[in-house]
């Protein structure tokens, strides 16, 4: 019985006093901007990047000086930031390279955005890559042989199938991306996590609030797989072999 | 229309073409037959540019289209290929296999190229397949909507590359049914085959590959009924 009381005192303080939920609406709403955005960002670098490594490693013959250069670029970027932790990228982001920056909320957004972005832009690459160059070269040549350029023949043609191959591991990326936003509270983003945080600061709750957070992003993470597997079933129209 | 001068492909020491001179009017059908690993597919390939020639020059109406300052993509509008592996665009219906291209290349406006496209698909005996995937489809059917799709471009000739090596026996007819219907229709076509029946209908010339040189070439009834070269008559043995 006393248990029950706890729970009933833990949901009245978490969600209801001094309307606490709007924590986590606030937080919630912070974490889909940083989250969406950054995957638009990442999306679009990877993409490029993927396309670069792969055009370097299906040529062959002589590789041009421009091609060698953005290919040790793209390699680079994908050490460092595979290599380094996002929340370490987080802080040299903000504390560092927009050390300048006001101390506004929104530049806060700025800065986790670009840095998920930059982040996440790494992952896909490599996954990207890998369903491009899974892609029979017969598909590129039948593009060139038509007169299609080789930049129409990627867009058209490999592009849209290596993204179909690959979308359950993007998926995979996505997921592990909504739940990793939850470290932009070291610069002072109030998102999801840290409503959680500041509510049981407030009432010495713990338990409601972080399993009230748990539940938010398992129930983000289960609207995104659905999502996928709409998408996933809409794309493989096209095959039925 | 194509001239070939001294054309050699090699792969680091490996020699598939050997220093090869031919040209080819319009009009001409050009059958090339030789053993496995003699470079037809190789020489084929070279005259639109899908391999890069070590060296030598591939001439194009007159136009150096090995020099540097060829549009290659430009060139390639008005040579049309079909592959072994048909090679149709996975993700893309048959309708948007064949208007891909010409709409994206503005050489027609999209209603065009769906007429067109219509009008093509009724030619090759496949109207009801336009909005088929690939997937969908046997060996011979993706290799008639291979075919439609390079006519699409309206090109000046046609490259076939094994045409119909991947098909099932009893889907060999109707692909080369098509390809006959072509060459009386009086396009420019060469074609890499191992079909000695069609070489014989239809070549107005044929040449015998081996080793990467073109060893013997003639009219169909020279060449088989009379070969001259004993790697010719030993091929043809094992053929025929």
């Amino acid at each position: 019985m006393e248990l029950f009381e706890d729970l009933k005192r833990g949901l009245y303080q978490t969600f209801v006093l001094d309307n606490n939920y709007m924590y986590f609406v606030r937080g919630l709403k912070i974490t889909l901007i940083v989250t969406v955005a950054s995957l638009l960002i990442g999306l679009v670098l990877g993409v490029l990047v993927a396309v670069i490594r792969s055009n370097y490693d299906l040529q062959r013959g002589k590789k041009s000086v421009g091609m060698k250069l953005l290919n040790g670029l793209a390699k680079l970027y994908l050490t460092v930031i595979r290599g380094t932790p996002a929340m370490v990228q987080l802080l040299i982001m903000w504390f560092v390279v927009l050390a300048s920056m006001r101390q506004t909320e929104h530049n806060m957004l700025l800065c986790a955005i670009l840095t998920f972005g930059i982040n996440a832009g790494a992952y896909v690459a490599e996954i990207v890559r890998s369903g491009i160059m899974s892609i029979d070269p017969g598909q590129m040549e039948a593009g060139r042989s038509l007169g299609l350029s080789y930049g129409t023949t990627m867009r058209k043609v490999i592009i849209p199938q290596a993204v179909k191959n690959v979308l359950p591991a993007l998926g995979n990326e996505f997921i592990a991306l909504i739940k990793e936003t939850s470290i932009v509270n070291v610069i002072g983003l109030k998102d999801l996590t840290k409503g959680a945080m500041i509510i049981q600061g407030k009432t010495y709750q713990a338990l409601v609030p972080y399993f009230a957070v748990a539940v938010f992003y398992l129930v983000l993470v289960l609207i995104l797989t659905w999502l996928l597997g709409i998408m996933e079933r809409r794309l493989r129209e096209s095959d039925l072999r | 229309m194509i001239s070939v001068k001294q054309l050699t492909k090699a792969y680091g020491d490996h020699v598939v073409l050997d220093g090869i001179n031919e040209t080819i009017e319009a009009g001409e059908k050009v059958v090339v037959i030789g053993p496995s690993g003699s470079g037809k597919s190789t020489f084929l390939r070279c005259l639109n540019l899908l391999e890069e020639p070590t060296s030598g020059q591939v001439l194009f109406e007159g136009e150096d289209i090995t020099g540097p300052k060829c549009d290659i993509d430009r060139v390639r509008q008005q040579m049309g290929m079909v592959f072994q592996h048909f090679n149709l665009f996975q993700n893309l219906s048959i309708l948007d296999n064949m208007i891909l291209a010409p709409v994206e290349l503005k050489l027609m406006t999209k209603e065009e190229a769906v007429a067109e496209a219509k009008r093509l698909l009724e030619r090759v005996g496949l109207p009801d397949k336009a909005d088929a995937f690939p997937g969908h489809l046997s060996g011979g059917q993706k290799q008639r909507i291979a075919i439609a799709r390079a006519l699409m471009m309206k090109p000046k000739v046609m490259l076939f590359d094994e045409p119909t090596s991947a098909l099932d026996p009893e889907m060999v007819g109707e692909v080369l049914q098509i390809m006959k219907e072509l060459a009386r229709e009086g396009m420019t076509m060469i074609v890499v085959t191992h079909e000695m029946g069609f070489a014989r209908e239809v070549a107005t010339r044929v040449l015998f590959m081996d080793g990467g040189n073109i060893v013997e070439q003639g009219t169909p009834e020279e060449v088989f009924a009379h070969p001259k070269e004993e790697r010719t008559k030993s091929f043809l043995s094992k053929v025929l």
